[in-house]
């Protein structure tokens, strides 16, 4: 694997200037982070916290206002970069008047594919995503979640090394949310690093190797999930093979209530969607309150 | 494992794929379907009389004629000046509302490439819907011709002119009929349905709205079509013979860089109609200019939209 970070996010601001030279908006505050090659990342927060801004300066649809974006290791803004990027926007919607191969056919050949090896490529996208039976369907039939399929089938088109993914399940049914999940799973046992936004922190949970969680435009926190999930003010032992005068008094507790057995002491663990919770409230309002 | 191929500033393949998904999605579209008022309004003209025409006695044959074509050039080059403004509007603000935008540009896809190939598509477009319209107006013009030709020879052969006379006379009616001169007046009205589309999708990269965009497109295509006049009357007292000032000149200039002027497109789309004739010059110059507005805003408009945020 590559010591280039396939995505690098170094000091990013993204103003937005307000109508008729208005005060402008900061969107995106000195934000800072590096995606390794191969893993998954998961940039979480509430609704306006800059998670899309940062995600499309990423993708070099917005300028930063300062800093940079660059993707295994070349700047973001240069149309080279995204070669090795795949995107899948949230709630994608693609031209409805193609049908689900020539969807596939048509980003396939954006990105320079042709002939029997474009021809092929297409037939697997669609097995990936489970849209065979539909291939020859055109789009404006096809459900929101198979529109999130055909999403995943161009975004991976082209064999992308990043594949960046805005809400991949958003109107997704369980059953095809499970099945995204899978997919994102698999791309990262062949080494394709993912960098996703996601509301359904259960999910990033089961995931995602490193969150970042956002407020107000800036990273609030980020790192290695086992890291920003531990309680480190606690401690779990399971105990085996203790000394024996421990484990009496601690059995002389635990015998006083019936049928019950101390098995094991650790580092409790929150959920991440606490965490979130916890990272995202607003301090100012609880303190009033 | 792909690792940065080098992507080309400008690719003809890549705008070409962009141009064939543009076709299509107009097809599908149904686009075609404003052919069905034009054919029907052509096959009309020709089985109708026109009100002025009661006879070959009444109004010479060649100004008959001249009236089939100018309203069929009129109907071509109204559908197609609205049909260039409308599809360009129409396709880039739903390809940013709808998000198809991001999946394009988030492939390697230049952006200039992006907006070529839109421009390329509709101009296809066009070009398949002014062949389609040209060939019902030479169909039908065809019949019109032999119909009045048939009626001119037995009026001219009552007034006790000679075979050969007739023949002559005929011959400089067919004149007025289908001929390469009346293609030149379609193809001037081709290359000005061009450079609106052009003019639609510079406005479509700064606007926010289809309406604005066609709105202004439209009124760029009125402007257009009547600024040598107002630039004549508004700053050259030509009656008078008077030297423009300074300041005139300037924002008579101004003016023409801004909005194309279509007054060469409309002087040759009238001459084919009186079927006098156009030098094939005069085609290449018209060719070459409908180029370079083409060019030129197709830049502005990458200018425009390069910096574009999404």
């Amino acid at each position: 694997m590559s010591d280039v970070n396939a995505i690098e996010v170094h000091e990013l601001i993204k103003d937005f200037k307000g109508p008729f030279r208005g005060h402008s908006v900061r969107a995106v505050d000195q934000v800072s982070l590096q995606v390794k090659a191969g893993e998954v990342y998961g940039l979480i927060g509430p609704n306006g916290s800059g998670k899309s801004t940062t995600m499309k300066a990423v993708l070099g649809l917005i300028r930063p206002s300062s800093g940079s974006c660059s993707i295994f290791g070349r700047d973001a803004l240069k149309v080279d970069s995204r070669n090795d990027v795949g995107f899948l926007p949230e709630n994608p919607y693609f031209y409805k008047h193609l049908t689900a191969a020539e969807t596939v056919r048509f980003y396939g050949k954006l990105c320079g594919m042709r002939g029997q090896a474009l021809r092929q490529r297409i037939d697997e996208m669609l097995e990936l995503v489970g849209l065979s039976e539909a291939r020859n369907r055109p789009l404006r039939g096809f459900s929101k979640g198979m529109l999130q399929r055909i999403g995943l089938a161009q975004a991976l088109v082209h064999d992308p090394r990043l594949v960046v993914l805005d809400e991949p399940t958003a109107g997704v049914d369980p059953t095809g949310s499970r099945e995204i999940r899978d997919l994102i799973l698999n791309l990262k046992s062949r080494g394709i690093t993912v960098f996703l936004c996601s509301h359904l922190l259960e999910q990033v949970q089961e995931i995602c190797d490193r969150v970042g969680i956002m407020k107000s435009g800036t990273l609030v926190k980020e790192g290695r999930l086992e890291d920003l999930i531990s309680l480190r003010d606690r401690t779990e032992l399971i105990l085996e093979h203790a000394p024996e005068d421990l484990l009496t008094q601690i059995r002389n507790l635990v015998e006083v209530t019936h049928g019950a057995h101390l098995l094991s002491e650790a580092h409790p663990r929150t959920t991440l969607e606490d965490l979130y919770l916890d990272e995202t409230r607003d301090h100012s309002k609880s303190a009033h309150s | 494992m792909s690792s940065f191929p080098k992507t080309s500033f400008f690719s003809p393949s890549r705008v070409s794929i962009i141009a064939a998904s543009t076709v299509t999605q107009l097809v599908r579209m149904k686009v075609f379907l404003f052919l069905a008022p034009v054919a029907l309004l052509f096959v009309a003209l020709n089985f109708f009389e026109l009100p002025i025409y009661q006879g070959p006695d009444t109004l010479v044959p060649e100004q008959q004629l001249r009236t089939h074509k100018n309203l069929c050039l009129g109907t071509m080059m109204f559908f197609t000046s609205l049909f260039a403004i409308v599809s360009v509007a129409l396709i880039i603000p739903s390809d940013v509302e709808d998000r198809t935008l991001y999946t394009i540009l988030c492939k390697p896809v230049p952006r200039l490439d992006y907006l070529a190939g839109k421009l390329l598509g509709v101009i296809l477009v066009l070009l398949m819907a002014m062949l389609v319209m040209d060939f019902l107006l030479v169909v039908t013009l065809h019949h019109r011709t032999a119909s009045i030709s048939t009626d001119f020879g037995r009026y001219l052969s009552d007034l006790g002119f000679k075979e050969a006379e007739v023949a002559r006379g005929q011959a400089e009616l067919a004149k007025h009929g289908p001929t390469w001169v009346l293609q030149y007046g379609v193809m001037a009205h081709f290359f000005k349905a061009c450079i609106l589309a052009a003019v639609a999708l510079l406005i479509s990269t700064f606007s926010t709205s289809t309406l604005f965009t066609i709105a202004a497109g439209v009124m760029v295509w009125i402007i257009g079509a009547f600024q040598s006049i107002a630039r004549d009357g508004l700053f050259v007292d030509s009656f008078a013979g008077e030297t423009p000032s300074l300041a005139d000149k300037i924002l008579s200039t101004i003016i023409s860089l801004i909005f194309p002027d279509f007054q060469l497109f409309e002087s040759i789309a009238d001459a084919s109609v009186r079927a006098q004739e156009i030098l094939g010059d005069d085609i290449l110059k018209l060719g070459g200019l409908t180029l370079i507005y083409l060019a030129i805003y197709t830049v502005l408009s990458w200018f425009v939209f390069a910096d574009k945020e999404f």
